[in-house]
């Protein structure tokens, strides 16, 4: 018999089935809205169904000749004698989701310096002064990080320059980007570079070396001239019309490809999502990402807060998703960053390399924070809460601690270990686990544990909504239809 | 705030699944619990209308995923081993 006709029966064979018997495969629910279920497998396929199919499904009782069981049979919920090649499948399928894990660090931070020209209220790291020795990356140190990068097995690299304002240390940049090239001789990677900037010092030198390396500008537009430059003060009080020029000149050159825009929201954003969302059609960018509002403030708000704060937010979120899908349907792609990752792990096989929706959690294994003193931080986040006082996801120094000693720390291994979403309560029972993901992080800032109780945590509350409205959405099939074309 | 007592019979609900549907609703009230014959008693206090409902809601489902959780468990090891075997992708 040829291999082929080993695995798999003829279709005769399937019509001619006569055993009613069939065994459940992993799976998790999870309350979609009243009386429906979201079901979803460990690689992430999903049903939505009522109440009387789940038990039916689970208690075994569902008719062979039902759509119902075709459909939890095609999106391996069960198996039968018929179908016994699901467990290999579905490790297939599963291995190429965890892909992603084990080709670690991608995402390298490098903070070139803390000083900056804004005063932004909620920014807890930047510092207003000259003294460039005081918090800027050293040569030295931006080599010993350098060294650090390579020893990753990921065969993407990406450095991302951050700040304080980041082209403060221009030449710093400069050198970076050169030394990264020539290591890159003999270790070949897919090597890429990021500027996180606000543009104020955006001028044609930056641009011209911005353009032989082909490196990627971020910046922030946090909306309309008003809101932004009330959420972001400078001297001047000119940060909108700035930024806004630093994005034309960078379309110019660069193209509109190489540089994005990414939004903070504040207290007054809530209220003008639309404005938002106009602000960005009008400066030509063709995606948003709307953020909620961050929990490392100056005051680590309580549990209750957060989830106020939540919900509040959740409507900004809804109201511009809608707003979003009207524009689609008028023809013009724009897309919304967030959902757009939650709608690649909902429809595709491949897991999006989304540091917060990963699990084991991205801190540190997908991406890694060096600070201007050569400091190393598990996140972006694990940095900010070190400039509050807490310490605890310092993983060490690229002065004194080896590749080894850094990633092999034991903050950094307890920390992934036990925030891992498949042993942590409430969530390795939750239908949204193959869409969700573990923030130590953020749980450690606001429960002081890195787990977190979920029923308390704002990141929970959050994300579920999202899934629920998304997956929600997904019924229409016309709102199908644009959401598909979303996905990466 | 409304006082509330909920009883499950042992011999249907595990104290484990009765815990672990709790534990959700943990940050709307907390809870008593106690063991009277082949009761287990749970006692709460809510302004929440219709709390008693969702935890005896809750509890069935809980049930369930232990039920899918125990059933699955051999075949869920048998994936991930799969997964992460480097014997090539299908044995
Ligand atoms: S964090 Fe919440 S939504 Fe995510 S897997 Fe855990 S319980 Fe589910």
């Amino acid at each position: 018999m040829s291999p082929l006709g080993k695995r798999f029966k003829l279709v005769d064979d399937f019509n001619q089935a006569e055993n009613h018997d069939y065994h459940l495969l992993p799976s998790r629910f999870a309350g979609l809205d009243d009386g429906r279920y979201l079901l979803s497998n460990e690689v992430g396929e999903y049903l939505v169904v009522d109440r009387s199919q789940l038990e039916s499904y689970v208690k075994k009782a569902v008719d062979q000749d039902s759509d119902f069981y075709h459909d939890l049979k095609s999106k391996h919920f069960l198996f039968d004698d018929d179908s016994n090649v699901a467990i290999d499948l579905l490790a297939l399928k599963y291995r190429t989701k965890a892909l992603r894990t084990s080709q670690f660090t991608s995402l390298h931070l490098f903070v070139v310096t803390l000083r900056c020209d804004y005063t932004c209220q909620y920014c807890q790291v930047s510092r207003q002064t000259d003294d460039k020795h005081a918090f800027d990356m050293s040569e030295e140190t931006a080599r010993k990080a350098l060294a650090l990068v390579f020893r990753s097995p990921s065969p993407a690299i990406k450095i991302e320059f951050q700040g304080g304002e980041p082209l403060l240390n221009f030449n710093l940049i400069q050198y970076v980007v050169s030394e990264a090239k020539k290591l890159n001789e003999t270790h070949k990677r897919d090597l890429q570079f990021v500027i996180t900037s606000n543009l104020s010092f955006l001028d044609d030198t930056v641009l011209a070396f911005c353009q032989e390396h082909g490196i990627h500008l971020s910046t922030s537009l946090d909306g309309n001239e008003a809101l932004h430059n009330s959420n972001r003060p400078r001297p001047g009080k000119n940060s909108y019309e700035i930024t806004v020029k630093g994005i034309k000149n960078a379309q110019r050159f660069l193209g509109r490809d190489k540089i994005g825009a990414l939004m903070t929201t504040t207290e007054k954003s809530l209220s003008q999502v639309r404005s938002i969302i106009d602000t960005y059609l009008e400066h030509n960018l063709d995606c948003i990402f709307l953020r909620p509002l961050s929990p490392y403030g100056f005051a680590v708000k309580n549990h209750q807060t957060q989830k106020y704060d939540i919900d509040r937010w959740f409507e900004f979120y809804k109201e511009g998703l809608d707003y979003i899908l009207e524009i689609n349907r008028q023809g013009h792609h724009f897309v919304e960053v967030y959902t757009q990752i939650i709608l690649t792990k909902l429809l595709s096989p491949f897991n999006t390399g989304y540091v917060d929706l990963q699990s084991p959690s991205g801190a540190a294994i997908a991406a890694i924070v060096y600070n201007y003193d050569g400091d190393v931080y598990a996140s972006d986040e694990a940095r900010m809460l070190a400039e509050m006082g807490d310490r605890k996801f310092r993983l060490g120094s690229v002065h004194t601690d080896s590749y080894e000693d850094i990633w092999l720390s034991d903050v950094l291994l307890d920390t992934l270990e036990s925030s891992l979403s498949e042993s942590a309560p409430m969530c390795h029972d939750c239908g949204f686990l193959p869409y969700c993901g573990t923030d130590p992080v953020y749980h450690y800032a606001t429960q002081q544990d890195v787990v977190g109780h979920k029923a308390f945590s704002g990141f929970c509350a959050k994300n579920m909504k999202i899934f629920k409205h998304v997956i929600k959405l997904l019924e229409d099939p016309d709102t199908k239809k644009i959401l598909t074309n979303w996905v990466r | 705030m409304t006082k509330h007592e909920l009883s499950f019979d042992v011999r249907v609900f595990s104290l484990e699944t009765i815990k672990r549907a709790l534990y959700r609703y943990q940050d709307k009230c907390s809870f008593d619990i106690q063991l009277r014959d082949s009761d287990i008693v749970i006692a709460f206090e809510s302004s929440i209308e219709d709390m008693a409902d969702r935890i005896k809601r809750e509890v069935l489902d809980q049930d369930l995923r232990d039920t899918i959780s125990k059933q699955t468990a051999n075949v869920r090891q048998l994936i991930l081993a799969n997964a992460f075997s480097n014997t090539g992708l299908i044995g």
